[in-house]
């Protein structure tokens, strides 16, 4: 049943997101850097871009919520961050080509902009007092280098996930 | 080009977004208690969370044992030397102890800030968007656990408990930058014990604060810094760290010393928490001051 393969992954990678969490901070050479894992957004935006944006704002909506009410006891940042992401890579999408190369790329943009939204709005609350400078170097660039690499594994997986799912639904239209 | 938002779209998003703000604010009021839909939520992630993370310390482990594998030399070695060493220790200890039971018997105390039940739990996850550091134990409180409690690993206080569900608890490491998160300490190796607080921590240093603590007294690099006990909710005698550097504080009134952590706060596996026996008492160990000042106004 390949229908069911979209949302496990992304129950799977929900879990697996606090658990490299444990790895960081990294320390190199003196300096610590934070690596922040993004799996469940990435995979969100390759839905919105392959599959199907309402799917992937459903999605984003649930994960955000659990995301909300598990780690950070703020309701209503990451059940809004996640779909609106989404609905950015949907609308995006519509005038670039879906050539896996680019859905990589514009993934990563959006990755980062999500990070940086983040981190603004936890300044913004007074949470962190992280400047600019410091989070670009120890928090942004680390994690954009680690979940590239994840990305650059396994995206080819997500897609090909998602063409299987594709090719099911237009077999089977009732099943949508 | 079509038209990015109808008109029907935009009252939609305008009304998201209120609702967004007003249940974001709703939130950041009370952080500190958990509705019951809340903590359904919590409990059910709990459970899938550890059937994730139970494999995952099961690899990390191996790695360890690897790791230890290969220093078991050097490290025998240097067991070897302390070995001679710990039996001596080990019977003043035992004398020491029941000299204290006995005088304890005598002045008829039974109950000490440094007795505690622990309570073993297992870290499910750490707040992978660490902006705040907290991580999630898979003990709530059904096992006894209460918020302020004490956690510690085996080699010192990593931080407390904020937040308990019926199966799982979340803990602020004490690497937090939350200006009220304070535990009442005490600097051991000197005539008399030297009492201050731990207030903040220093990010670029990886250190801890240790304020208040009179300007007369002379502090030293390397003293060790314990729990005191008395903020009310933690046992005595947790270690904390170590004095690395001592300097005046800000206002030049008092002194302030940087702590280096005993524990180690990343890679957190198995952890303690501390039920303490003596009874609990509002104080600095859970952040609430304004509650704190107002009991003491109540009583005198």
């Amino acid at each position: 049943m390949i229908r069911f393969w979209i949302p496990l992954i992304g129950l799977a990678l929900f879990f697996m997101e606090p658990i490299f969490g444990l790895f960081s901070p990294l320390q190199l050479d003196g300096g610590f850097y934070y690596i922040v894992p993004r799996f469940l957004i990435m995979f969100l935006i390759f839905i919105a871009v392959y599959y199907d944006l309402k799917h992937a704002i459903y999605y984003g909506l649930f994960f955000g919520l659990l995301y909300d009410v598990f780690f950070i006891d703020i309701i209503g940042l990451y059940s809004f961050l996640y779909p609106a992401i989404c609905l950015a890579a949907g609308y995006i999408v519509k005038s670039i080509q879906r050539h896996l190369v680019v859905t990589t790329v514009l993934t990563l943009v959006l990755t980062a902009l999500f990070e940086f939204i983040l981190y603004q709005f936890f300044k913004f609350i007074s949470l962190v007092s992280m400047p600019m400078d410091v989070f670009l170097s120890t928090r942004l660039l680390p994690t954009m280098i680690a979940n590239s690499l994840f990305l650059f594994l396994l995206g080819w997986v997500f897609k090909l996930v998602i063409d299987a799912r594709l090719i099911e639904r237009e077999k089977n239209p009732r099943l949508s | 080009m079509p038209q990015l938002f109808s008109n029907k779209r935009l009252i939609l998003l305008l009304l998201g977004v209120i609702l967004l703000v007003a249940l974001i604010s709703y939130s950041l009021r009370d952080r500190g208690n958990v509705s019951p839909p809340e903590q359904v939520i919590k409990d059910a992630v709990g459970v899938g969370q550890s059937i994730f993370s139970g494999p995952a310390h099961f690899v990390t482990g191996i790695f360890d044992n690897v790791d230890s594998l290969l220093n078991t030399y050097q490290e025998n070695q240097h067991l070897k030397a302390r070995l001679e060493e710990f039996a001596s220790v080990q019977a003043e200890v035992k004398d020491l102890r029941s000299e204290n039971a006995e005088l304890k018997e005598i002045v008829g105390k039974e109950e000490d800030l440094r007795t505690y039940n622990p309570i073993h739990a297992t870290v499910i996850a750490r707040n992978p968007d660490q902006w705040e550091e907290k991580v999630i134990l898979n003990k709530g409180s059904s096992t006894g656990v209460k918020e302020n409690m004490a956690v510690m690993t085996a080699s010192g206080l990593i931080g407390k408990v904020i937040l308990t569900t019926p199966f799982t608890s979340t803990v602020e490491l004490i690497s937090t930058q939350n200006p009220n998160y304070r535990v009442s300490a005490m600097v051991l190796g000197g005539k008399k014990d030297v009492f201050g607080l731990i207030e903040g921590y220093d990010a670029e240093r990886r250190e801890l604060l240790l304020k208040r603590v009179d300007a007369e007294i002379d502090l030293k690099k390397g003293q060790q810094v314990v729990s005191s006990g008395l903020g009310g909710i933690f046992p005595k005698g947790i270690l904390i760290g170590e004095i690395t550097e001592v300097t005046i504080d800000e206002f030049g009134l008092t002194k302030l010393a940087y702590i280096k952590p005993a524990a180690d706060f990343s890679l957190l596996n198995h952890v303690i928490i501390a039920d303490r026996v003596a009874p609990e008492v509002d104080g600095e160990d859970n952040g609430v001051i304004e509650d704190a000042t107002g009991t003491e106004e109540e009583g005198s």
